[in-house]
């Protein structure tokens, strides 16, 4: 009963192995049939032999119980698409051959490459390529050899049978792996969509097409000397969208190569040299990818340090804040103990442990700004009313002016948008008045003026000015106040500009001070292009 | 005047807070909201001790420290602060601190240093007015008994001092006794011992 129910439970899973298996070895055939074009002698060398890299894959993917299914799909490709040349026994050897080969490979890409089987910088690149390039040739070698063995193949061919299958099937996995390894499963296909799931892949494309045929329209009349056009989309599409841009895009340039090849079926260049080009193409596209990818994995790992950097900063300034509020409810706790023991009326009790809620009230809220702050973490973007971002950041500030006898002027603000993080946002502003407010606080001898100006530049951006009658900055100073930990404060937001101007910069804007002997902070912004234009055309 | 606990901390509620606890614990308290506003009430003739935030704006807790000494202000200081590091508590202790304490307070060591500051206040004040004393008695010395004084104190015999001042063992005797009435030093070893505390030599 029990080896029963086992076999029940395991059922499904088998069911799904078999399934897989199944349409793996469809999926050869038909990739095979597809690239079945130009064969040598009506045998397995082919200009492009894309499926190989589907066989690597699923080996790679499966481990080496996958052999089997390996093994059948390439004799099944044998039987289904070139009618078993040289009989069945032939063919069931030279399929065992073949199999023998991409499995040694496979294995190969699995030990170098354990996590995924494919490349990821431009280190790991060159070994991937040679192990694909030389185990393609040794197979070819290989192969080959069985092929003159069996005498399917005359003896004067072996060197062009060689280098045929050589360039077709290092070119098919060097070209088509890469794209199977980002189609294989939901996970790598949804963040391949996401790269290239943009109009810029359809405009790089559009280009594709038109250099494919630059280079095999006028170009054939030039000797197909214009190929080198096709660098242009590749290189676009390289640096744009990195490795999985440069993958698809030399994937198009494959297939339209192999096309124009096909259609034009010129005397002056075979399918194998367009191949050779092929491979070229795509070396340079993965090696152009792979540099964007370094890079900007390492600029987002510095964005990442720095807003750490920041939060440690934010961190340590809320904690001072934390601190005063501890202070005064632990100072009324022991107030409230004393009342206590001398049997104190109900009034000063009610008054003590109602200041001792308002400081409990004060320290959540400063808990809930260091939690917005790390909730800020990823710059959660939405389109926000410049209006309404100053008139909450400077709401405070008003009140605050009147009883510090500040002169505190709000220009007019344009009716732009910015894409931005509100709450960052604000607290770039309201850091940006209060140092000013603290700046003209130490003003003695004039009246104490603190001033906001915001206007749309000729460039669509967006220039925040915040200018105040304090003694200002010294060039000495000037980047000083930028880094952290240089806050000569000692309360309130106590954010530092450090954190100001991390910020600004996550948004693609910039913040400096100008030194013009008073104080004088400069915020640029980009905003979007419409509600630019629509302030212009507002007057 | 009464011993007073002297509150500067820029942040209401904790000045608030400790006046209400220390008030409630019998000490006399005064607030101040920045250095400026206690040096601008500061009398002579305060006594206690001063309880300072390090981070306020204007002047910080240090300075204020800085500046009583270099006034002579011989108020003993506690240091609070929100976040303690080396090189402050260094430079607060250097400038004789009582204590260093960090927020929030810890309401036994607070009073400690308290009344740790009254203690050492008291001390200074007596061992202040024993040198006065002293002094105004030293004051009293003739140029002569002054000089035998000196040698006295050396170490020198009788007719060693007749020898360098010029004068007879009978002198030195009569001078040396006035010196000690003076002095109200009982010997020579309790005479040493009181110029050595005073700082005179």
């Amino acid at each position: 009963m029990r080896d029963q129910d086992n076999t029940l439970q395991h059922l499904p899973n088998q069911l799904s192995a078999l399934a897989w298996t199944l349409a793996f070895i469809g999926l050869y055939v038909a990739l095979d049939w597809a690239s079945y074009v130009s064969p040598l002698h009506q045998l397995n060398v082919t200009p492009w032999n894309p499926a190989p890299a589907l066989g690597l894959l699923f080996v790679i993917r499966r481990g080496g119980r996958a052999t089997a299914a390996l093994l059948l799909a390439v004799i099944a490709s044998e039987i289904l698409v070139r009618q078993v040349p040289g009989g069945l026994i032939v063919t069931v050897w030279l399929g065992v051959v073949l199999t023998t080969g991409y499995l040694v490979i496979a294995l190969l890409l699995k030990r170098y490459f354990p996590d995924s089987g494919l490349f990821t910088s431009r280190r790991t690149l060159l070994p991937w390529s040679l192990i694909i390039i030389l185990g393609s040739l040794a197979n070819g070698l290989l192969f080959v050899s069985q092929l003159l063995v069996s005498g399917l193949l005359p003896r004067s061919d072996w060197g062009d049978a060689v280098m045929r299958f050589w360039i077709g099937d290092g070119v098919g996995i060097f070209v088509t792996m890469p794209l199977l390894w980002w189609l294989q499963d939901a996970a790598h296909r949804q963040a391949f969509g996401a790269v290239i799931l943009r109009w810029e892949t359809l405009a790089y494309s559009a280009l594709t097409v038109l250099t494919l045929w630059i280079a095999f329209v006028p170009g054939a009349e030039a000797n197909f000397r214009y190929f080198y056009v096709l660098f242009l989309p590749l290189v676009w599409a390289a640096s744009r969208q990195g490795l999985a841009g440069a993958i698809f895009c030399v994937a198009t340039l494959q297939f339209g190569m192999l096309l124009g090849g096909l259609l034009h079926d010129s005397p002056d260049i075979s399918l194998f040299e367009l191949q050779t080009r092929a491979f070229l193409l795509a070396l340079v596209g993965f090696l152009i990818g792979t540099a964007v990818d370094e890079q900007r994995r390492s600029a987002a790992e510095l964005r990442q340090s720095l807003r750490l950097a920041a939060a440690g900063e934010m961190a340590g300034a809320l904690a001072h804040e934390l601190n005063q509020p501890l202070t005064a409810l632990a100072a009324y706790a022991s107030a409230c103990r004393q009342l206590l023991e001398r049997g104190a009326d109900d009034v000063q009790f009610r008054e003590a442990i109602g200041k001792m809620t308002g400081e409990a009230d004060r320290a959540a809220n400063v808990v809930r700004r260091l939690r917005d702050f790390f909730r800020t973490g990823a710059t959660q973007l939405e389109k926000i009313a410049l209006t309404e971002l100053v008139a909450t950041a400077s709401s405070p500030f008003v009140s605050q002016a009147s009883a510090a006898a500040v002169d505190f002027r709000v220009g007019t603000i344009p009716a732009a948008t910015i894409n931005g993080d509100r709450l960052q946002l604000e607290v770039v502003l309201r850091n940006l008045l209060a140092n000013a407010f603290e700046a003209v606080a130490e003003v003695q001898a004039k009246p104490r003026r603190v001033s906001f100006n915001a206007f749309v530049d000729e460039g669509c951006r967006l220039v925040i000015e915040v200018v105040d009658n304090g003694p200002g900055l010294t060039e000495a100073l000037s980047e000083q106040v930028f880094e952290p930990f240089r806050s000569s404060k000692s309360s309130g937001l106590g954010l530092g500009l450090a954190i100001s101007r991390a910020i600004t910069e996550a948004h693609g804007g910039t913040l400096t001070a100008n030194l013009s002997g008073q104080g004088h902070f400069r915020l640029v912004l980009p905003i979007e292009a419409q509600t630019a234009r629509r302030k212009s055309s507002h007057g | 005047m009464d011993n007073t606990v002297f509150i500067v901390d820029d942040d209401a509620s904790v000045r608030d807070s400790l006046g209400l606890l220390l008030g409630l614990r019998g000490y006399r308290t005064s607030l101040f909201a920045d250095a400026a506003g206690f040096l601008g009430a500061l009398r002579a003739d305060w006594q206690g001790c001063l309880i300072v935030d390090i981070r306020m704006p204007g002047m910080n807790g240090l300075e204020l420290q800085r500046e009583l000494q270099s006034r002579g202000c011989a108020l003993p200081v506690v240091i609070i602060t929100g976040h303690g590091d080396v090189s402050s508590a260094r430079e607060a202790f250097r400038a004789d601190a009582i204590d260093f304490l960090e927020k929030p307070l810890d309401e036994a060591k607070l009073i400690k240093a308290i009344d740790e500051s009254f203690r050492r206040q008291s001390v200074s004040l007596s061992t202040r007015q024993q040198q006065q004393a002293f002094s105004r008695r030293l004051d009293e010395l003739t140029p002569r008994e002054h000089e035998v004084m000196e040698l006295v104190i050396a170490g020198r015999h009788n007719r060693e001092i007749a020898a360098a001042l010029g004068i007879s063992p009978r002198t030195v005797e009569v001078h040396k006794a006035r010196m000690m009435a003076k002095l109200d030093a009982d010997n020579v070893p309790q005479l040493v011992r009181i110029c050595l505390e005073s700082g005179a030599s």
